[in-house]
């Protein structure tokens, strides 16, 4: 394993894949720290010029990208009090008041190496334990497939803030899509109503970009002019103070606990599918105080918050990776549009795919763990911009990101359908924004359901008994888990049905 | 008991997963595979109809809220969003009649103006400074480095 893993640091260590790993670095840093931009879109403008790069070096840039951006986020918290990017949500608490207590190159360093150590740590969960995962996972039927493509849309349903029945029919709505077109089996088609328009079905880059990036650049619009655009007290254009590197080091190693658990917690959310770096962040966050000596402090510009949740968020990345390698269910967005990108290059993930692409898989490892000290030569380099590049007006990077969008939808199969997909499902998207439907189950339905389906009639075709999803262990297990996860959801909501607060959608 | 916004969003959901359901039971068994094609479509979209029945009983069921203003919450531009909207729609009408280069000048640049209207002379040229700059840097990138193409334009030849 530690042979593959060192020529895969020895391949993605050539030209032809350090540059587009730095270059998606940069650009994850970069559309990380602008608020508004979140890590899937930055991930999404990066898309179409993966198009004609090798598998890996695409692969390699967006790795780049979610590592980069899950670190640039904390600079708009550190500076403007809000997260550049969800993933960052947590960082916002005690970045933003110790910048503002005269200390915005501590927090920012804070921050950015406590990045580099969570991410490295969860690299090493990421080498070593995807292999004996994917292994598990070789030992599943269609019955167990079925039943944890079940568990995961379950999960994540239940995880919805708004509405559990909201992000029921989120999933249903994803599983729907995947059902127009042919059918698996025997090609016929359906819901098509005489279509050649979708008699192919609905292709899945061209919906998944549609439906997130429009309807994260129309909700930020709405909000242009408005106060959020205009910080009360933003601090852009700082000096940042003398401080030392070392010293920053220390104050982190000074307490390997809160390292080592928030980056456990951040590998764990990031593990569970479509959940996302903003509940790490707040997770570990929430972790983090209820562990210190010092809970008082948080809230306050308390430097264990900066750790906790960098951290975390970057270690949430490699879990996500994990999932994605092992099972081939995304952990997130971000790895849903990998997915995307891995199937454009004609590759099946999946438990199969380390030991059918053992130089893609560890070039992966390679390039998550390359990406950790290209994001902080970044960061060194090129503070004194990204301290200014927070206050780029949304008015200019709306159209840039939507013509690139565009771009990415067209390139894909060089029709013009695809961009009519792409806008038919940019008007689905905000439309079910607006009525409150979250959008990550929608997702994972989409990218789960053609799975589903096979494994469904799989299952059935080798033996006709249902019961066979119950009473095989594994299957049943996952099944009561997926039946526990949505009562407990049910129960949740019941007690807070209350306290139900209008909160920003969360992309 | 008045219907909401959920409400109408769960008859919606309700009525197209009803007809669909409909269609599922009419696709054709194939004789080799011991379901057919309708099998699946047809227990997500029971799920569906269930859920979104669930959702217009949920609606129907709550008391109305209190609407009042949120002292702070952001004011909501509709306006914009709709104008966004229509921008995008016509520059996807005219990617294949103009062509990729010269579509994307106009919509970058209208589309900008439409969000922040230029108000001196030196904020125009910024404009279209972004526009033509996003139409070339892109039209380079991809079709002489990445080699993928983009459209053509049926009217311009471009």
């Amino acid at each position: 394993m530690l042979d593959l893993l060192w020529h895969g640091l020895v391949n993605v260590a050539q030209w032809k894949y350090m540059l587009p790993l730095f270059a998606g670095t940069f650009i994850g840093v970069i559309g990380g720290s602008l608020p508004g931009v979140t890590i899937t879109m930055t991930v999404i403008v990066v898309l179409p010029f993966t198009y004609g790069l090798d598998p890996l070096a695409g692969l390699a840039a967006m790795t780049g990208v979610y590592v980069g951006g899950s670190t640039g986020g904390l600079i708009a918290c550190c500076l403007l009090g809000i997260p550049g990017s969800p993933a960052s949500i947590a960082t916002t608490f005690d970045g933003f008041p110790m910048s503002r207590n005269g200390e915005p190159g501590r927090a920012i360093w804070l921050g950015v190496w406590a990045s580099v150590w969570g991410g490295l740590l969860g690299a090493l969960f990421l080498v070593f334990l995807t292999g004996p995962l994917a292994a598990i996972a070789l030992e599943f039927g269609p019955w167990e497939y079925f039943s944890l493509f079940v568990l995961a849309m379950a999960m994540v349903a239940g995880l919805t803030e708004a509405s559990l029945l909201k992000g029921l029919l989120s999933t249903a709505i994803g599983l729907l899509i995947t059902v127009v077109g042919h059918d698996p089996i025997g090609s016929v088609p359906r819901f098509t109503f005489g279509s050649e328009f979708i008699g192919g079905g609905f292709p899945f880059l061209p919906v998944l970009i549609g439906i997130f990036a429009f309807a994260q650049i129309m909700t930020d619009l709405e909000k242009l002019n408005g106060p959020r655009n205009q910080p009360v007290e933003s601090l852009v254009g700082v000096r940042l103070e003398r401080f030392s590197h070392l010293k920053v080091n220390l104050e982190i190693f000074r307490q390997p606990f809160l390292l080592a658990w928030s980056t456990i917690v951040g590998l764990i959310i990031g593990i569970l599918p479509a959940i996302g770096g903003s509940a790490s962040s707040v997770m570990a966050y929430d972790q983090a105080k209820k562990f210190s000596k010092t809970p008082e402090r948080f809230g306050k510009g308390h430097p264990e918050g900066i750790i906790a949740s960098e951290a975390s968020n970057n270690a949430n990345v490699s879990g996500s990776l994990m999932t994605i390698m092992a099972f081939g269910i995304p952990g997130d967005a971000v790895t849903a549009v990998m997915l995307g990108a891995m199937t454009i290059h004609g590759i099946q993930s999946g438990p199969l795919f380390i030991s059918q692409n053992p130089d893609l898989a560890y070039g992966i490892y390679a390039a998550y763990i390359l990406a950790h000290p290209c994001m902080l030569l970044i960061c060194v380099a090129l503070m004194p911009l990204m301290l200014r590049v927070t206050s780029v007006r949304m008015a200019v990077l709306a159209p840039v990101v939507l013509v690139l969008c565009v771009v990415g939808a067209y390139a894909l199969n060089n029709t013009m359908q695809s961009v009519y997909v792409l806008l038919l499902f940019g008007v689905v998207g905000y439309v079910l924004v607006k009525l409150g439907f979250p959008l990550a189950p929608l997702i994972l339905g989409l990218i789960l359901g053609d799975q589903i389906e096979i494994n469904l009639v799989r299952a059935i075709m080798t033996d006709a008994n249902p019961w066979l999803f119950v009473t095989r262990p594994i299957s049943g297990g996952l099944l009561a888990a997926a039946v526990l996860s949505v009562a407990l959801a049910i129960w949740q909501h019941l007690r807070h049905q209350n306290r139900v607060v209008e909160e920003e959608p969360d992309f | 008991m008045s219907i909401g916004r959920d409400g109408i969003a769960g008859l919606v959901l309700l009525a197209i997963s009803l007809v669909l359901l409909v269609k599922s039971f009419q696709l054709p068994s194939l004789p080799i595979v011991p379901v057919g094609p309708g099998f699946y479509p047809s227990i997500v979209l029971c799920f569906m109809a269930a859920a979104s029945a669930l959702l217009v009983l949920q609606d129907l069921m709550k008391r109305a809220p209190v609407v009042a203003d949120v002292p702070g919450a952001p004011r909501r531009n509709y306006r914009l969003v709709v104008i966004a909207f229509a921008i995008v729609g016509i520059y996807v009408v005219l990617l294949p009649l103009l062509g990729f280069r010269l579509a994307t000048v106009l919509f970058v640049g209208s589309l900008q103006a439409a969000l922040g209207r230029p108000r001196t002379p030196r904020q125009w040229a910024v404009l279209a400074a972004i526009a033509l700059g996003t139409a070339m840097v892109s039209y380079f990138v991809f079709e002489r480095y990445l080699l993928v193409l983009l459209p053509r334009g049926a009217w311009t030849g471009f």
